[in-house]
């Protein structure tokens, strides 16, 4: 998901740009106040951890291989701001020593793994996590948040380069969407695995948070909050009016308005004939990712309980 | 010089590591640190300069001042601590900065850098990067890195570990010529014979003996009660101690 | 040790790689900037800025080979979304414009990374007064990277050496216990840095 550059306009990279520092120099800030001093060069080294297992291929269907993102794996390990601390240098470095990933696009970059991947992911896993007790709940409410913030995080990819007016909307939606709910479970398996290997080795490491003196206080949440609602509401909403009501014409041409009226930047006249291909492929998308949810859940699930035996509490 | 006095420490997990352990170093003394794997070596090491315990309680005393927070700057300058792994210790992006970070640290003069890098035979090595370098070379930089702090004893854990015969060689013909008080914990029996004239055992955290090297280390009993062995090198020559094996050139 | 032939040429010796860092960084900076921006209409000065990219590969004596290599590597991921952009009104025009644009900010990038050691621009945030945090952050993930990923294969390659199964989920069961461990070998590591860096008193 690393955006090259050339692929954002100048008004998207610099949004961006401001929401990733915004959200990075929050995440120093809090950093700095509660990671006791003793952790600080846990960060570098998290960060070329990261970096190292992104390395490792994991074997997808037929001969292709996908690769870990480490989002929500990184937010449960070290808190979401070391989370974003750490994703943001892996991208820096990604970017400034292998040119992975442009530089205009850092931003971008930034918030979509890092702010998106990371807190989004672990908003998500405490809302989950607190429904359920012991490791396995911990495993499970992991796993779910790394494949939806995978998810997300393609979606709000897609959306700045739909408004940059690099890909249409219609195509990168649904290419970017289903791509990555496949990308995410590998992602999510992956989290499991590893977050049930450190529990064996090292249990501690897994305390939860409240053993890390993360006291949710309701600024830095709140500022993250609205970075994150802020980046969905500008990628993600302009679009989103474009999903489709229905199959028959009368939904094609309320769609069609829907998409004129929300936004001023895609003017070119939609050829009859492309409607239904928008329709559909975008409602399939939004059923198949309804479906993913469900269907992660269960994974999720089964996997808690193979992973983790019946005794560890 | 460095007065230990009673000290006893616990791991955080509750498992004893050191028990009433005292013993003295005078100035300009060379003394050898050994006995069997977990006898707690390094984490005596670590409490010369103040690493351990969490909380200082002076236990340790260095020229007469007891190891405390106030003063743990000047101590850490004084006592340079030379850790077993060099990749745990060669932390910066380039071979300057490393040597160069103990002095910024401590407020001192840059200049001590390049003269460190000289003593260790590594000028010219100023913008390498550490993950180029050979196990030897990166010794070299963290004793550099230990010495630009100019220190009035040196701490070494296990300095000879995975280097190479000729890396041992150059690395003993540097500590010998370092004038400073030198305490080596070592598994390198020979190097502890041909540097160190007093030698304190170690073993399940306790001080077993504590004198001269020549003969507890020819006391076969001894080494082998402690997880140790009588090194070859006195088995072969005569032992009045000299510093090379007859053929040895 | 074979993943430093990603840093094996910013330390050769040229006209380009003896100039400041800082200098390089705004350089490239700005052409990146003004390349994203300028509309592709505007031919002249991508050509312009073709020949002027290519002078300065051929002047840094970085191998052509080499150059050529780095730039096929990432090329395909752009032209992947690139090829998206086809899907729409006008789509040849934007394939065209993302395609030459990202391909000269990916030159100019990589000619960055291939001049300038990663500590010389470490260096010019520090004087830009960056976060000190984030600045240690960056030059610790710097240097242990390659040990890390030394150490993961070295792990990947004993794991792999002991598993007999083909059967996949056992596969993935190994590597997520290499990355586990990976994790809990940096963090102890980590805490031993922490102790080298007190020792020499960091503050």
């Amino acid at each position: 998901m690393h955006i090259p550059d050339g692929f954002l306009d100048a008004k998207t990279a610099v949004t961006t740009a401001g929401l990733a520092g915004g959200g990075l120099g929050l995440a120093l800030r809090q950093v700095r106040r509660q990671l006791p001093r003793s952790k600080v060069p846990l960060l570098g080294l998290a960060a070329a951890f990261v970096f190292a297992a992104q390395m490792l291929n994991f074997p997808v269907a037929g001969g292709t291989s996908g690769h870990l993102v480490g989002g929500v794996l990184t937010a449960v390990l070290l808190g979401p701001s070391a989370a974003v601390i750490v994703l943001a240098s892996v991208l820096i470095v990604q970017c400034f020593v292998f040119a992975d990933g442009g530089v205009t696009a850092l931003g971008a970059n930034i918030f979509n793994m890092g702010i998106i991947g990371g807190v989004g992911g672990y908003a998500i896993y405490r809302a989950i996590r607190g429904a359920f007790s012991g490791l396995r709940g911990q495993i499970v409410a992991a796993v779910v948040a790394a494949w939806c913030s995978t998810v997300a995080a393609a979606i709000c990819c897609a959306g700045q380069l739909a408004l940059s007016g690099t890909v249409s909307w219609s195509v990168a939606f649904p290419a970017m969407a289903n791509v990555h709910m496949l990308i995410g479970v590998g992602e999510g398996l992956i989290t499991a695995l590893v977050l049930a290997a450190v529990a064996r080795a090292r249990p501690e490491l897994l305390e939860p948070s409240s053993g890390r003196n993360v006291r949710l206080s309701y600024g830095p949440v709140l500022v993250f909050g609205l970075l994150i609602s802020f980046g969905l509401a500008l990628f993600v909403a302009p679009f989103a009016c474009s999903w489709p009501d229905g199959l028959d014409k009368v939904a094609q041409s309320l769609g069609f308005e829907h998409r004129a009226a929300g936004q001023p930047l895609i003017h070119s006249p939609i050829p009859e004939y492309q409607l239904p291909g928008i329709s559909s492929a975008a409602m399939a998308t939004s059923l198949a990712g309804m479906i993913g949810i469900v269907v992660v859940f269960v994974l999720a699930f089964v996997l808690a309980r193979v992973l983790v035996p019946k005794q560890t509490r | 010089m460095i007065e230990v006095r009673n000290l006893s420490y616990r791991y955080p997990d509750g498992k004893e590591a050191l028990r009433e352990i005292s013993f003295t170093v005078a100035q300009g003394e060379c003394v050898g640190l050994i006995g069997p794997n977990g006898a707690g070596k390094s984490t005596l090491l670590l409490h010369l300069n103040g690493i351990l315990p969490e909380k200082l309680d002076g236990a340790v005393s260095v020229l007469g001042q007891p190891v405390s927070s106030e003063n743990i700057d000047s101590i850490r300058r004084m006592v340079g601590l030379l850790f077993q792994d060099p990749d745990d210790q060669l932390f910066c992006p380039t071979v300057y900065e490393d040597v160069a970070f103990g002095p910024q640290q401590l407020g001192l003069s840059e200049s001590l850098v390049p003269a460190a890098l000289e003593r260790v035979g590594l000028t010219g090595f100023e913008k390498r990067s550490p993950h180029h370098l050979s196990r030897g070379e990166k010794r070299r930089v963290c004793l550099a890195g230990v010495l630009a702090c100019e220190p009035r004893v040196l701490v070494l854990d296990e300095p000879t570990t995975d280097l190479d015969p000729r890396g041992k060689r150059e690395l003993k013909a540097l500590l010998r010529d370092i004038p400073a008080t030198k305490i080596i914990a070592s598994h390198d029996l020979e190097l502890v014979v041909e540097l160190c004239p007093r030698v304190i055992l170690l073993d399940r955290g306790e001080i077993v003996a504590d004198g001269k090297t020549v003969e507890l280390l020819n006391d076969e009993k001894l080494m082998l009660a402690h997880g140790l062995e009588r090194p070859h090198i006195l088995q072969h020559r005569h032992p009045h101690g000299f510093a090379e094996a007859p053929w040895v050139k | 040790m074979r993943h430093d032939f990603l840093d094996r040429h910013s330390r050769l010796d040229s006209p380009i790689h003896r100039l400041c860092a800082d200098t390089k960084l705004v350089v490239a900076l700005a052409i990146v900037s003004a390349t994203v921006v300028m509309p592709i209409s505007f031919v002249t000065y991508f050509v312009i800025l073709g020949v002027v990219l290519a002078g300065i590969a051929v002047v840094s004596k970085i191998p052509v080979s080499f150059l050529a290599g780095r730039l096929l590597l990432l090329e395909p991921l752009a032209l992947g979304v690139a090829v998206l952009a086809l899907f729409q009104p006008g789509g040849w025009y934007v394939f065209a414009t993302i395609v030459v644009k990202s391909t000269l900010c990916l030159f100019t990038m990589i000619l960055l990374s291939n001049t300038t050691p990663f500590a010389e621009l470490l260096g010019v945030l520090r004087r830009l007064r960056f976060p000190a945090l984030l600045i240690t952050t960056l030059a610790l993930m710097y240097r242990y990277l390659f040990l890390l990923m030394d150490e993961a294969e070295r792990m990947q390659r004993a794991r792999a050496s002991r598993t007999f199964t083909k059967r996949r989920f056992a596969l993935w069961k190994v590597l997520g216990t290499v990355i586990g461990q990976l994790f809990v070998r940096s963090t102890e590591r980590a805490e031993r840095i922490y102790a080298a860096m007190c020792a020499r008193g960091w503050k």
